[in-house]
């Protein structure tokens, strides 16, 4: 299906606050309760709608557990938004946040939009993080924030576009310069502002090349 | 004798024959334009324990700018949690054109008597395969889909060696064989290396053959690793590599086969065989390559049959292009390719020439073997490691043990987690590789260069391999023993009146008169004297 612009994004956050989820529910719109450990990177993709344009979303699902944070860290830089989540269920993921977000400054471009995210709001007896603080956290870095329930899928989809309307709103005011798809961006072929015929990136890829 | 077992197969995979003989595939250029238009025979697709689905997937794992490290999505399909992880290329090709495969097989005794297949004798084998493809992904695809399929077809060739009748067992089973197979005493260690050498050979006819009717581009080398009969057998063709991994050291299981190591065999038939040279190379080998002016002056030179160095006098002929050129990595066949073994380049030229490139390479690959079965103790951290030459190129035999013990001790200890550690560590493999981009260029962890080549990588387990051989050789003997012990008591009435008609000694044991029943016999099938006698 043809877009205007696709979009990377990483979600990132400690191992168990539901990243797997979080990305099945928006992509499948499903939950599940049980899910195996992610090694290294899962991907889903969506489209949607902002601004009356069509955007697809490439969303990379990374592995939380410390063993893999070097690999998870050279998925920074080709993103155009991530989203940073804790379980607000537990006190750890939020205090880890900051290892997190220096992290992710340090290896993504700097351009890169992150949306906080506090997940399994379904879980309010158990809650550990006031949301007041998760507001705080976002307010004094610079992100956006939500509380979100991969389960009941509250807020899922806002999480998901509101971090692109934030994306769209850069390319709009030429933050992002969208011709180098390193930043994540990439131009769809309906959009391309040269020519269309050519594959979009133009990463010296064989032309016409491979075998399908 | 075979045929009936051969067919059966043939059955399930849908009929892969041997070829025989190849027909010329050089044709006038119009019948190269042709080719363009050939349908695939199998689409172009990740290996198939990814777990890819869709072409979009497929696509995001050849990320040129990213380079994703791509694992497995369930662990539980892997033969024993082996791990495996693979990276694209940093844009020299659209696709990844590295492909790999695993099969888990049965070789099942179809002997008459044995009507239940579920109870009748059989030898389970793990099969993985790498294939580093150039020039095009299509024999790298092709062997991914097709080699384990003619590996079986051998291997149920040999099927009375590996599992022998079951009556055999009565008597030592060595004098067994020699009735059916006299004269020279074969092991079965040779014979499963000639299945794989064979089913090498055949698997390159079978693409040439393809190369006809399907588009299969390019070339590919082969890794094959066959746990089977307690053993391990890795057969090599290619520059890909397998490392055995033990106490943390390691060891090379397979030897690179490039234009720099083989340069003595291109060079010695491209002496025997000048016409292969299109008057355009030259087999000799100079310490520093002459021109125009040096001729008539005396310059260091070697033939095919010397390693050292010595002189000659610089003639026009001596200023061709040597047949093997260039050193390490950059070194090249007829200025061209850059590997030696493997499958496919049925078709390949030399760069600006019309010289086929096919005779310089060899399908045959090196077999070694490890005997898992052997009195030694093998432990979880025992792993042989299967790479393309993306990781070696990088990350040397030392290194890669490194960092497999390292990725090992940092593995959290968790039972539940623990099947992933060898996930975890080709992952840590390929990453060592691939490095991370910065600024435009990748770069390892130590700010080297790091490959830009496509690489996967297997690290499978050992020990697993060796704890389910011995349950095997536990429930193959319970179950040999209940199959002789049912036909004993059908039978023996039968068998000891053949035995007196022949004339045998009746003091020997019920089993001995047995197995002579067997050899009075020219029919193979076990079943098939008790029926004689019957008549």
């Amino acid at each position: 299906m043809s877009y205007a612009y696709l979009f990377k994004y990483i979600i990132i956050g400690d191992t168990g606050v539901g990243k797997s989820c979080l990305l099945l529910q928006f992509t499948d719109k499903r939950f599940q309760p049980v899910h195996d450990l992610t090694i290294g990177v899962e991907f889903g993709a969506r489209m949607i709608t902002i601004d009356g344009k069509q955007i697809k979303l490439q969303i990379w699902d990374t592995a939380g557990q410390e063993a893999f944070r070097s690999i998870t860290r050279s998925y920074y830089r080709g993103a155009a938004g991530a989203l940073l989540v804790y379980d607000i269920t537990r006190r750890d993921t939020f205090n880890h946040l900051t290892t997190w977000l220096e992290d992710a400054r340090q290896h993504s471009n700097s351009n890169m939009v992150i949306m906080l995210i506090g997940n399994k709001s379904d879980l309010e007896g158990r809650r550990e993080v006031k949301r007041e603080e998760g507001e705080a956290f976002a307010r004094e870095h610079g992100l956006i924030f939500m509380e979100t329930s991969a389960k009941t899928a509250a807020n899922v989809e806002e999480a998901f576009i509101n971090t692109a309307k934030e994306v769209y709103e850069k390319i709009q005011e030429g933050v992002f310069d969208i011709n180098n798809e390193a930043n994540g961006i990439k131009i769809g072929p309906q959009h391309s502002p040269t020519n269309p015929s050519l594959p979009s990136g133009g990463q010296g890829g064989m032309q016409g090349g491979g075998c399908c | 004798m075979f045929s009936r077992v051969r067919s059966a197969f043939m059955n399930v995979v849908g009929g892969i024959e041997p070829v025989v003989g190849m027909k010329d595939v050089d044709g006038p250029s119009d019948e190269r334009d042709r080719h363009r238009h050939l349908p695939h025979k199998f689409p172009y697709t990740r290996p198939h324990f990814l777990q890819l689905h869709t072409e979009e997937e497929i696509a995001v794992t050849a990320d040129h700018h990213i380079r994703p490290i791509i694992v497995p999505r369930d662990i539980n399909v892997m033969p024993w949690s082996a791990g495996y992880a693979e990276a694209v290329n940093a844009g020299k090709s659209m696709l990844n054109e590295d492909q790999a495969c695993i099969h888990r097989g049965l070789l099942t005794r179809q002997d008459r008597n044995s009507s239940d297949s579920h109870k009748a004798p059989s030898l389970p084998y793990v099969y993985f395969g790498i294939f580093d493809g150039h020039a095009g992904s299509g024999a790298a695809v092709a062997a991914a889909n097709q080699l384990h399929h003619i590996i079986h077809e051998k291997l149920v060739d040999i099927i009375d060696h590996l599992i022998p009748p079951v009556v055999q067992m009565e008597k030592s089973s060595r004098s067994g064989l020699s009735f059916f197979f006299p004269g020279k005493e074969v092991s079965k260690e040779s014979l499963i290396t000639g299945a794989l050498e064979s089913a090498f050979w055949d698997m390159d006819q079978l693409i040439g053959e393809d190369k006809l009717k399907y588009k299969v581009n390019g070339g590919c080398t082969a890794l094959a690793a066959l746990f089977i009969d307690g053993k391990l057998y890795v057969a090599n063709a290619g520059d890909s590599r397998a490392v055995l991994v033990r106490h943390s050291r390691s060891q090379p299981m397979s030897y690179d086969f490039t234009p720099e190591s083989e340069r003595q065999r291109v060079r010695r038939l491209a002496a025997l065989q000048p016409e292969l040279l299109g008057n355009e190379y030259t087999h000799l080998d100079y310490c520093q390559r002459p021109v125009q002016k040096d001729i008539g002056k005396r310059i260091l030179y070697r033939d095919w049959y010397m390693t050292g160095w010595g002189y000659k006098t610089v003639t026009p002929s001596d200023l061709k292009l040597p047949v093997v050129h260039g050193e390490g990595k950059r070194s090249r066949v007829l200025a061209t390719i850059g590997v030696t073994r493997g499958f496919g380049d049925h078709e390949l030229k030399a760069l600006y020439s019309n010289i086929p490139i096919k005779p310089f390479l060899l399908c045959q690959p090196e077999v070694k073997v490890l005997h898992v079965d052997d009195e030694e103790e093998w432990s979880e951290e025992d792993v042989l490691i299967m790479g393309t030459d993306g990781l070696w190129d990088v990350t040397s035999n030392e290194r890669v043990a490194e960092i497999i013990t390292k990725s090992f001790k940092q593995f959290p200890q968790d039972e539940n987690r623990n099947k992933y550690r060898y996930t975890s560590a080709a992952q840590d493999l390929v990453m060592s590789s691939r490095g991370k981009l910065t600024e435009r260029n990748w770069r390892t962890s130590e700010g080297k260069s790091a490959t830009i080549d496509d690489i996967s990588v297997f690290v499978i387990p050992i020990v697993d391999y060796k704890r389910d051989h011995s349950a095997w050789l536990e429930q193959n003997k319970a179950l040999r023993e209940q199959i002789s012990a049912n036909m004993n008591s059908i039978n023996s009435n039968v068998v000891v009146e053949r035995a007196v008609h022949n004339g045998h000694p009746q003091d020997e044991e019920e089993e001995v008169s047995l197995e002579s029943v067997m050899n009075g016999d020219d029919e193979i099938d076990t079943s098939a004297p008790l029926r004689l006698e019957l008549q």
